[in-house]
């Protein structure tokens, strides 16, 4: 038995669960549990050290199916069965048949085929095939996104989804075609970093797998859809389906020769969405578009640690590079667990308040006690605190910034505001889910749904806990991924592969685990020391305040109102006020919204501008016959006439 | 056995010899407006009995109000062992470990504004707001300090990043580590420890509604952070890894002695800043650092 084995299994069990999804929801999350669990063997197998590759002599569309499993897609396929499975259990109370009697049979089928088609973009290895599963990819996420398609918004956000999924996909289009033409008609795909003369294809692979990737400023698309869908939904597509186009990246950067200005660009990309992700988080007040706008700065730092790998090796491949490689691929993982944690939180808060409005909730932790733990294990987790497992891989990606700064001169002009400008991000991360985490789960219920929201049950609950689980296990024994981040390393690019021997993770681990132990200790010492007899409840005492009401709480905007100052040059806010006026004022209004500055200010503009000419030019197609005989008149005549000046050659 | 008795040593270093800074800073204080001020030892005195004392806790707030100071207590003195004590060296020294110290620092921040944020009071959402805020231009003044201490030195540790001397560029780290000190500890001209009921404040507005063991915690973890960035500071400022042990022992108790009296000479002879000048002088501190970024890079290019 080989992985090909299990990975026909998989398929086989997704596919029979596109059957069961229509009607027994049961046999589906059997189904789909039991098909995420084989692959995950399989990624695990591949992992472990032995590759798998697969060629058959059947055509389709006239080329011959290539499988390929190596570890690189298997840490990819890895995160795709973790997640995958996890959000049909979660789904199972969140989006139940007994509420939505239409779309939740749709969410199943849509989901399954999800599945499988991210499963064959990791897998497949031809051109066409690729361009095949990665295109049904993009529109099964289009579907699983307007589930819930009764919402104006919701349809909007689909729609933005699939045009800026197809711009993506056109380039890869572009892509492929060029890169099958220069290999002499052959779709196939192999490693090509021998041939200096397909380097500019990179730039063509950048930007199509960057709009899935959701890099700034090709990421107008996810704000929206990932707010809008259904919070599953929204955990596999932050968590999952972004890291498509970064596993585009990775594996054409890897297998193709890289232009020298390529990492450059990538490492500005990336600190710029790192940056302007996270500032754009901080000042949202939906809970769902903070987090949504956190996975552009997260993939920001991805693509830094890419984008400092691929620097290394046009430079010799330098060490430092391996560590930012390592740092990237592990926050690959990190994301994707503590994205999809966090977005299954965020949908059990909505499941029960109804509400994305940060400044509508607080005091959730007393009603819902799990869902603000876990909520706050991710946001520890996100801003890559220790000792969880966000700081490990943003450990690793500075490791190896530092060292490029120490070595070579001209490379640490670009690895130096790299570094700073991360740690202002990071800064940046912490005082945003500081807010997130307080608005939402502190203080007291602004409003009555907040006051009687009420704690999520045992199907969602138990996946929140294993992604969790996942968090604090990579954080407290991170050696553990150790030779599996070297095997990754060693199939992407020759090189140096060997982390322990470039940075001291074994001490890290232990430095974690001793914090954690010692956190648990303090915490617990200092609880038993309040909690005597003589400990009183009395009002939070505000400086005096006799009668306090939950509306006088800090609210979210002002809580990012410092910052949101700062940016203000970028974030363009749009603000609605009337203040209160006369003796007896009777109402008062101040509104503030935050748009996407590219989005708004930049592609409906010029989305506008483009729709107006065709608009105009339409007008010359009216259906009246004697114009036409008109314009053939026209044509025939002004042909006649280049024919004249032409003259003869 | 040796190296539990140096870990020992280390951890009664920092949990007992901390509380006296701000007792020093007082004194010098009330040395220049001519009074005779509080006695040296008066923080541990307020530790000892605050930690005796019963606790008042908001109906609002959850177990995570109390968990707060003590995880936040636990980052700060972790963060503290990380740091090399001149001659003698740290408990643990890694490649990367100033990362952690920072991350740590991070943290402690985190289960603050958390337990702030815990009572629903606009008061403590203002001062949260605030710390977390400023605390973006801060730490981003801090990795470049590092940024430059770790170019000077061709090391990303925090033993050998700190012994070399770093030339040039010395003064200007200095000033700007200094600022960023002040920032970090509450001080004036960014936040006055001494007044509770003004709105232009942002540490200690956090800190309204903790009594108790928890506030006991909360003072003492923040005089481990003001010796932190002391020690961080003059080590900074003066090669010690250039002296003998014992001088080197010598210059850094002078200098830890120093900079505590130029703090308090600092908030005898300032007023607190307007508050929308904090971002100004943060932003000042960040650029000091960065200068001496490139004064370093420019010594070390020759």
């Amino acid at each position: 038995m080989t992985q090909g084995s299990l990975l026909l299994f998989v398929l086989a069990a997704l596919l029979s669960s596109v059957i069961a999804g229509i009607r027994w929801p049961r046999a589906w999350l059997a189904l789909v549990i039991g098909g995420a669990i084989t692959a995950m063997a399989a990624a695990l197998w591949t992992l472990l050290g032995s590759r798998w590759e697969w060629q058959s002599t059947f055509l389709l569309g006239g080329e011959a199916l290539h499988f390929r499993l190596d570890s690189v897609s298997a840490w990819f396929l890895a995160l795709v069965a973790a997640t995958g499975g996890a959000g049909a259990v979660y789904s199972r109370e969140y989006w139940p048949d007994s509420h939505y009697r239409e779309s939740a049979p749709k969410g199943r089928i849509w989901w399954s085929l999800f599945l499988i088609f991210m499963g064959l973009v990791l897998t497949v290895s031809n051109g066409l095939h690729f361009l095949i599963a990665w295109e049904l990819f993009a529109v099964c996420g289009y579907f699983l996104i307007t589930l819930d398609g009764q919402r104006r918004e919701t349809r909007a956000a689909g729609w933005l989804y699939l045009a800026a999924s197809h711009a993506g996909t056109m380039c890869l289009f572009a892509f492929f075609a060029l890169l099958a033409l220069h290999n002499n008609g052959s779709w196939n795909l192999v490693p090509m970093r021998e041939r200096p003369e397909l380097a500019p294809l990179f730039w063509l692979a950048l930007f199509g797998f960057g709009v899935k990737a959701g890099f700034f400023p090709l990421h107008v698309w996810l704000p929206s859809a990932h707010a809008s869908a259904p919070s599953h939904v929204s955990a596999i597509m932050s968590g999952v389906a972004i890291k498509m186009g970064v596993y585009g990246i990775v594996r054409f950067g890897g297998w193709l020769p890289i232009p020298s200005a390529a990492p450059c660009v990538m490492m500005g990309l990336g600190t710029v969405s790192a940056l302007l992700g996270i500032a754009f988080a901080f000042v949202q007040n939906d809970f769902k578009r903070l987090l949504a706008y956190c996975s552009v700065e997260n993939i920001g730092i991805i693509m830094i640690g890419i984008g400092a790998a691929l620097l290394a090796a046009t430079h010799g491949d330098a060490p430092w590079g391996r560590l930012a490689l390592a740092g990237a691929l592990l926050h690959i993982w990190n994301h994707g667990a503590f994205k999809s944690l966090l977005f299954f939180c965020a949908g059990s808060v909505l499941h029960s308040t109804h509400t994305r409005e940060m400044s509508r909730l607080g005091g959730l932790l007393r009603t819902m006690p799990w869902t603000g733990g876990l909520f706050a294990l991710g946001a520890l987790a996100v801003t890559g605190l220790p000792p969880l497992n966000g700081f490990v891989s943003e450990w690793l990606i500075y490791l190896g910034l530092f060292d490029a700064a120490v070595g070579r001169e001209h490379i640490a002009c670009f690895s130096i505001p790299t570094v700073i400008i991360l740690a202002m991000s990071g800064a940046i991360a912490m005082a945003g889910f500081a807010k997130a985490v307080a608005m939402m789960f502190l203080g007291r219920p602004r409003t009555r749904a907040a006051a009687h929201s009420r704690e999520c049950g045992v199907w969602m609950r138990g996946p929140m806990l294993a992604l969790a689980g996942i968090c604090v296990a990579i954080g407290l024994a991170p050696v553990v991924i150790c030779p599996v981040l070297s095997g990754i390393m060693a199939d992407w690019r020759p090189g140096p592969a060997d982390i322990q021997a470039l940075a001291p993770i074994s001490t890290l681990g232990a430095a974690q685990m001793t914090l954690a132990i010692l956190v648990l200790a303090a915490a617990a010492l200092l609880w038993r020391r309040t909690c005597r007899e003589d400990l009183r409840r009395g009002p939070t005492w505000d400086c005096g305040y006799a009668f306090p009401t939950a509306r006088m709480q800090y609210t979210s905007a002002s809580f990012s109102g410092i910052a949101a100052s700062w940016f203000r040059r970028i974030f363009l806010p749009e603000r609605k006020s009337r203040r209160p006026r006369g003796i007896f004022p009777l109402e008062s209004v101040c509104m503030e919204r935050f748009p996407d500055t590219v989005l708004e200010k930049l592609i409906n503009p010029a989305g506008g501008a483009a729709l107006q000419l065709y608009s105009a030019a339409r007008r010359l197609q009216h259906g009246r016959l004697q114009f036409y005989i008109l314009y053939v008149l026209g044509g025939v005549a002004g042909l006649g006439v280049l024919v004249m000046i032409g003259g003869s050659p | 056995m040796i190296i539990i008795a140096d870990f020992i040593l280390r951890l009664a270093f920092w949990l007992l010899l901390a509380p006296l800074l701000p007792g020093v800073i007082n004194k010098v204080k009330a040395w220049v407006a001519g009074r005779r001020g509080p006695p040296v030892l008066q923080l541990y005195y307020d530790l000892a009995k605050l930690w005796r004392k019963g606790v008042v806790i908001s109906e609002v707030a959850s177990p995570g109000f109390v968990i707060g100071p003590a995880v936040a207590w636990v980052a700060l003195l972790s963060s503290a062992l990380l740091m090399p004590l001149g001659p003698a060296g740290s408990v643990v020294s890694f490649r990367g470990d100033v990362l952690l110290l920072i991350y740590l620092l991070a943290l402690a921040r985190f289960s603050l504004a958390w337990a702030a944020m815990e009572t629903g009071s606009a008061f403590e959402g203002m001062g949260t707001a605030r710390e977390v805020s400023y605390a973006v231009l801060a730490e981003t003044a801090i990795i470049t300090a590092v940024l430059a201490l770790i170019v000077n030195a061709g090391s990303i540790s925090l033993i050998t990043m700190l012994s070399p001397s770093t030339g040039a560029g010395v003064a200007l780290l200095a000033a700007g580590l200094f600022i960023v000190l002040l920032a970090e500890n509450c001080r004036v001209p960014f936040d006055d420890p001494n007044t509770h009921l003004e709105l232009t404040m942002i540490h200690e507005v956090m800190i309204l509604d903790h009594s108790g063991p928890p506030l006991a915690v909360i003072l003492h973890g923040a005089s481990i952070k003001l010796l932190l960035f002391t020690l961080l500071l003059v080590q900074v400022a003066l090669p010690l890894g250039e002296m003998s042990p014992l001088a080197a022992t010598g210059a850094l108790a002078a200098g830890v002695l120093l900079v505590t009296v130029g703090v308090g000479l600092v908030e005898s002879f300032l007023v607190r800043l307007a508050f929308r000048r904090v971002p100004l002088l943060l932003t000042a501190a960040f650029l000091l650092c960065l200068f001496a970024l490139l004064v370093v890079w420019k010594g070390r290019a020759q």
